[in-house]
């Protein structure tokens, strides 16, 4: 840009008298390996931002953003989740070093060091030298905070019980529940209620309004419960007459059918 | 006609020098990926701009139906997603921009980092760089909780215990982000709501000025 | 540069802006779509409304008869009272809007002492004539509306709210 003394301006004013032409130089023309930021890199640039977004609108369309059902803090059996991007902090939070009373650690001081070692990285690697190569600690120490985030996040991911995570918090259609019928005075009167809820909306277990399973494999759950991985997840609960038993059976898996 | 206003408006304002710096501005060849593939990686500061502008355009359409209240939040959220026409799309565009915004900033820090292009004179952009990615990573959290579905309420609840265990002034942190000492609910959401939607993008959109004025300023690093 | 020629300049400024349409289009069009979505809503047909205002009551002077009914606004539902002033003109049932067609004040039947027989506006001293028709050199420009009218089981019911269809 053309400033400082030799300036012309119009009357007193910063306007300068002297107007730059409008019409640019023509890059085609420049010997340089340098080329015009515009039209010539920015087109390159654009057709980047258009095949990303061609691949981001695919991702929306395909996959709509999930909306689990609206929030009861009353609901204690929600095990919580944050964002994909904050799991390995989650994950830190695990580790015994990094909770109970060392919670500290895992909660401030890690990301707090990491996230000032990152800020002042300028200074805390000073020297001229830019390779990755030749300048060992700084690279050491961003690969081992990369490696331990991936790792974290993997841990954490894999240690989820994504099952268990996809059933709590769903969207409960509200289902007619005839509270009359002899099916729910068998619910009501055994034990299921205590962990199913009033309306078979779930609460330690899951709902029970749209199982799409069929009379006999809920009579087979109630009877001996669901072991999975070793881990009982229902215990075997069922102690009454084979008589109930169908009528609760049949009960549960009509309902959310009828419409 | 276009031409002429654009006179009569550049002789009062001299604005051509404003916009010639920008376009006429030379590019090194070895940030240009049709030169080296390998400068594709380049590339990711641009698109993290790119995901940004997505995030604010979409966020402007979305509080167009979004109440920030306890009883109609996810309520307004599941009709703007289930029942208004594209809901889902531009819902979908604000979620996955966020998440996508993140892998952006986080490749174009680590693009910084090995290229070594945060050491003198770029020091000041770098640590302008940082403190942007904290403030993404603040609208990620905070935006977290605005549908006010289960999964907000209960990772959120633990955010803020996070917060709360900063010594000596993390209840106070906590108070003031969860706007109650023990109850998260109605004052919870409507600060999370203003922080998201007024404070974080104001301060983004100043250090994201700062950024690139910076940028404008030292030009591009070299060529390692 | 010769006028008709295209030059390269040029060539790559138009791909930018096609480019750059391609870009805004895709992301801004969804986004207005989702915006004007209320204005472009199918408007159902509205079902009629039974007041609890007895049809064999009703007589050639106007009344007021009120009537509500659930009103869904998107995610929220509210219980809303609404009025029409019915009376019968023969065997017709007339039921008017009482929404003043200047600025959206409620009209009264005979409001004002001074104008008998008419319906009063007290905002701006809008005035209508029995059958809604709007008084020439008073500030209404058209007739009060008219609710569609149905009887059932002996009681008023009230649907569509349309352009007065008795002022010719």
């Amino acid at each position: 840009m053309h400033r400082g003394k030799g300036m012309k301006f119009v009357g007193d004013s910063r306007v300068p008298a002297l107007r730059k032409p409008n019409i640019p130089k023509d890059y085609s023309e420049y010997p340089g390996k340098t080329e015009a930021f515009y039209p010539n890199f920015l087109l390159k640039e654009w057709l980047i931002g258009a095949v990303f977004l061609i691949g981001f609108l695919i991702l929306t369309v395909a996959h709509p953003s999930p909306l689990e059902a609206q929030a009861d803090p009353t609901d204690t059996g929600y095990i919580p989740l944050p964002d994909w991007y904050f799991l390995f902090l989650y994950q830190l939070l695990k580790y015994e070093f990094a909770s109970g009373p060392y919670n500290i650690v895992g909660a401030i001081i890690v990301p707090g060091l990491a996230f000032t070692a990152l800020l002042l990285a300028p200074f805390l690697d000073p020297g001229p030298e830019r390779r990755p190569i030749k300048r060992p600690l700084p690279t050491a120490f961003m690969l081992l905070a990369l490696s331990s985030i991936v790792y974290l996040t993997w841990e954490s991911v894999v240690n989820h019980d994504w099952e268990a995570a996809e059933a709590q918090g769903q969207i409960v259609e509200e289902v007619a529940i005839d509270k009359e019928s002899e099916g729910y005075q068998i619910y009501a009167n055994a034990t299921c209620i205590n962990c199913h809820g009033e309306n078979l909306e779930g609460g330690v277990g899951p709902a029970l309004v749209t199982t799409e399973k069929t009379a006999e494999e809920i009579a087979e759950i109630a009877v001996n419960g669901i072991t999975k991985n070793d881990v009982v997840a229902m215990p075997p609960s069922w102690t009454g007459s084979e008589e109930e038993l169908a009528v609760l059976a049949e009960f549960i898996a009509t309902l959310g059918d009828e419409e | 006609m276009l031409n002429k206003l654009y006179d009569w408006v550049d002789e009062r304002l001299d604005i051509t020098p404003i916009w010639r710096d920008i376009a006429d501005h030379e590019v090194p060849e070895h940030v240009n990926p049709a030169h080296h593939f390998s400068a594709f990686v380049y590339c990711f500061g641009g698109l993290t701009f790119f995901v940004t502008v997505i995030q604010i355009l979409s966020g402007m359409f979305l509080t167009m139906y979004y109440v920030p209240d306890v009883e109609n939040a996810w309520n307004s959220v599941y009709y703007l997603q289930n029942e208004v026409a594209f809901g889902e799309i531009v819902r979908g565009m604000h979620h996955w921009g966020a998440s996508l915004v993140i892998v952006m900033i986080f490749l174009h820090t680590l693009r910084v980092f090995f290229t070594g292009s945060y050491k003198k004179p770029r020091e000041l952009n770098w640590m302008v760089g940082v403190m942007l990615f904290g403030v993404i990573l603040g609208l990620g959290f905070t935006g977290y909780l605005l549908p006010w579905d289960m999964k907000a309420l209960f990772a959120t609840k633990v955010g803020i215990e996070i917060a709360a265990s900063v010594p000596v002034i993390g209840e106070y942190i906590k108070i003031l982000l969860a706007g109650d000492d023990t109850i998260l609910g109605a004052q919870t959401l409507t600060r999370f709501f203003a922080i998201h939607v007024f404070f974080l993008p104001a301060a983004l959109l100043g250090l994201m000025g700062a950024h690139f004025i910076m940028i404008r300023k030292q030009g591009i690093s070299g060529p390692l | 540069m010769s006028n008709n020629r295209v030059s390269r300049r040029q060539f790559l400024s138009y791909t930018i802006m096609g480019v750059g349409g391609f870009m805004a289009s895709s992301l801004v069009l969804p986004m207005v779509r989702f915006a004007v979505d209320p204005a472009l809503q199918v408007e159902g047909d509205s079902d009629f409304i039974v007041t609890d205002q007895l049809v064999s009551e009703l007589t050639e002077e106007p009344i007021r008869v009120s009537f509500s009914y659930e009103q869904q606004d998107a995610w929220y539902t509210s219980e809303v009272t609404n009025d029409a002033w019915v009376y019968k003109a023969g065997d017709e049932i007339i039921a008017l809007s009482p929404v003043c067609k200047h600025l959206g004040c409620t009209v009264q039947w005979e409001g004002s002492a001074d104008f008998p027989n008419q319906f009063f506006c007290p905002c701006h001293n809008g005035r209508y004539e029995k059958n809604g028709n709007n008084i020439p050199g008073t500030p209404p420009l058209g007739p009060l509306d008219q609710f569609v009218v149905e009887v059932r089981d002996g009681y008023l019911a009230l649907g569509e709210v349309k352009p007065n269809f008795i002022v010719s």
